[in-house]
């Protein structure tokens, strides 16, 4: 009886320190990710593995300011990382590959350097061959000045420019829209009936029938969040950063080509019209991508998906245009 | 008994420094907007005036990590990443003077990043220090006349 009772409370107290403990056990082993500011080291680690299908579990937390961790390309909420806690995330992956995970939340100049990868390995039944980027397959040089050698007068309208769609020389398609500049419409109906200003609206009707509302707002969205701080909340290139970029590039002299060196460091302004009207959207799309090189340009090629960088061009562009709403 | 005189119009002065209304400017309600910039570890500006019943927009504009901005007494708040600016509005309803703070941890200074609200003309403060003039005028006053004093009550009435 005695020894009965005693193996029954040794029996319940193992299940109940098991319940407990099991879980304790694996969330202690979660490797903790530290967050800093870039210049104080960034995420530590910064290379994280996982398979592909299991969980990855993940805890987090900040040593210093308030960071953000969200994996590019992948649809997921962004999570904030807070000094002094530690938040707990759960991600699955069903494709093999090179992720790249990032901060969120500004935390300084370097914000955008907070970047590390999560390598997810096993074997996958669809892998889709990268396809070029479309800068490349139309052979722009994104690096090249790109100005306008002419502007509009008063901003295109796009309502105008839509009475006047009919019956044009040219066959308005995605692709035509994503490998042409707003001048080169512009130019291309120069031996129509049309006004110089009538021509800018009918460019800025093509642009506005190539996105939608739904696409601006989100591109709006994406902007604020990750490019305001440096090409302004209007698009100016006037953002909070945008001076220390500025004395930045003045110290360090850099320069791909000599010619531009001070304007390096300095955001582009996306409300210049000599500048927009003289890009297409396949520029920008590069730029976007491949980022400026040491310019203080980021990339985006590893965060944002094709669509949310398509979305990004078009609102870029209404800073150019009035569109109907 | 000159002495008598001026005593009573420093009582007086006192008694209409310390009760009457401060009302000859008549303070219609305004919209005030404010644009403060939050950088580590200060706002800037740090004091804001404005006073009862205006309807105040803080704009918080931050220039280098998260912050945020929480008002002592009315018990609202703000968060702002730079490029995003924030706003507040409120109704400045309570009068007084309050704090307010960065309520997002944004380093090592991170609690001594602070401000003041003025709801209202410091009114008690103006008070108080014409109340003290008075004060030390009437103490200077009764200490060179209280010889004279004593033989008050035989001369007057
Ligand atoms: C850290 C600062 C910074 C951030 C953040 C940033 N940019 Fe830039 N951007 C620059 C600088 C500096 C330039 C000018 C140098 C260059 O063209 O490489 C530039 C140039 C560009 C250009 C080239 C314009 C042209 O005419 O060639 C595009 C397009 C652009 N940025 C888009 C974006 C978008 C979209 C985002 C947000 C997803 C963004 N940028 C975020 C700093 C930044
Ligand atoms: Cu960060
Ligand atoms: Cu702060």
């Amino acid at each position: 009886m005695k020894r009965l009772e005693l193996l029954s409370r040794i029996l319940i107290t193992l299940a109940i320190v098991g319940a407990v403990g099991t879980p304790l056990y694996f969330w202690s082993r979660t490797p903790l990710i530290h967050a800093r500011i870039a210049e104080n080291g960034g995420w530590t680690p910064d290379v994280i593995r996982a398979n592909v299908g299991e969980p990855l579990h993940l805890k987090l937390t900040s040593d210093d300011v308030v960071h953000g961790f969200a994996v590019g390309q992948m649809d997921m909420q962004s999570v904030d990382v807070l000094p002094g806690k530690v938040t707990d995330l759960t991600l699955i992956f069903d494709k093999p590959g090179i992720y790249t995970f990032y901060c969120t939340r500004w935390c300084g100049l370097n914000h955008w350097r907070m970047r590390g990868t999560i390598e997810v390995g096993g074997s996958s039944s669809d892998t889709q061959p990268a396809s070029a980027p479309l800068y490349v397959t139309l052979k722009i040089n994104i690096d090249a000045p790109h100005n306008a050698p002419t502007i509009p007068v008063q901003k295109p309208s796009a309502l105008r420019g839509q009475s006047f769609s009919t019956q044009l020389p040219i066959t308005n398609s995605t692709n035509y829209y994503r490998a042409n500049s707003p001048y080169q419409v512009f130019d291309e109906l120069s031996n129509t009936s049309l006004t110089e200003t009538e021509r800018w609206d009918v460019a800025a009707y093509l642009w506005q029938s190539n996105t939608t509302a739904e696409s601006l707002a989100n591109g709006q969205r994406l902007y604020a969040q990750n490019c305001a701080a440096c090409h302004g909340e209007n698009g100016a290139g006037d953002g909070v950063f945008a001076d220390d970029l500025t004395a930045l590039g003045a110290t360090l002299q850099r320069s791909m080509t000599g010619d531009n060196k001070m304007t390096m460091q300095t955001p582009a302004d996306f409300t210049d019209p000599k500048r927009m009207m003289g890009a297409s959207p396949a520029l920008l799309q590069g730029k976007i991508l491949r980022g400026g090189m040491g310019t203080g340009m980021p990339m985006w090629g590893s965060i944002f998906t094709e669509e949310q960088i398509w979305d990004l061009i078009a609102y870029l562009y209404s800073f150019q245009f009035e569109y109907q709403k | 008994m000159h002495s008598r005189f001026f005593l009573l119009i420093l009582i007086i002065a006192g008694l209409v420094v310390a009760f009457v209304p401060l009302s000859f400017r008549p303070i219609a309600p305004q919209e005030r907007t404010f644009r403060i910039g939050a950088r580590q570890f200060a706002y800037s500006p740090s004091e804001l005036k404005v006073n009862p019943g205006d309807k105040v927009t803080i704009q918080l504009v931050s220039t280098d990590v998260v912050h945020g901005l929480y008002i002592d007494g009315y018990d609202i708040s703000i968060e702002a990443d730079p490029g995003q600016t924030a706003a507040l509005n409120f109704f400045a309803d309570k009068p007084g003077s309050f704090r307010f703070r960065c309520n997002v941890t944004c380093g090592a200074m991170h609690p001594f990043m602070i401000g003041k609200l003025t709801v209202g003309s410091n009114q008690w403060l103006y008070r108080s220090i014409g109340l003290s003039i008075i004060a030390a005028i009437s103490l200077f006053f009764i200490r060179s006349t209280r010889p004279s004093d004593r033989q008050l009550p035989i001369t007057i009435y």
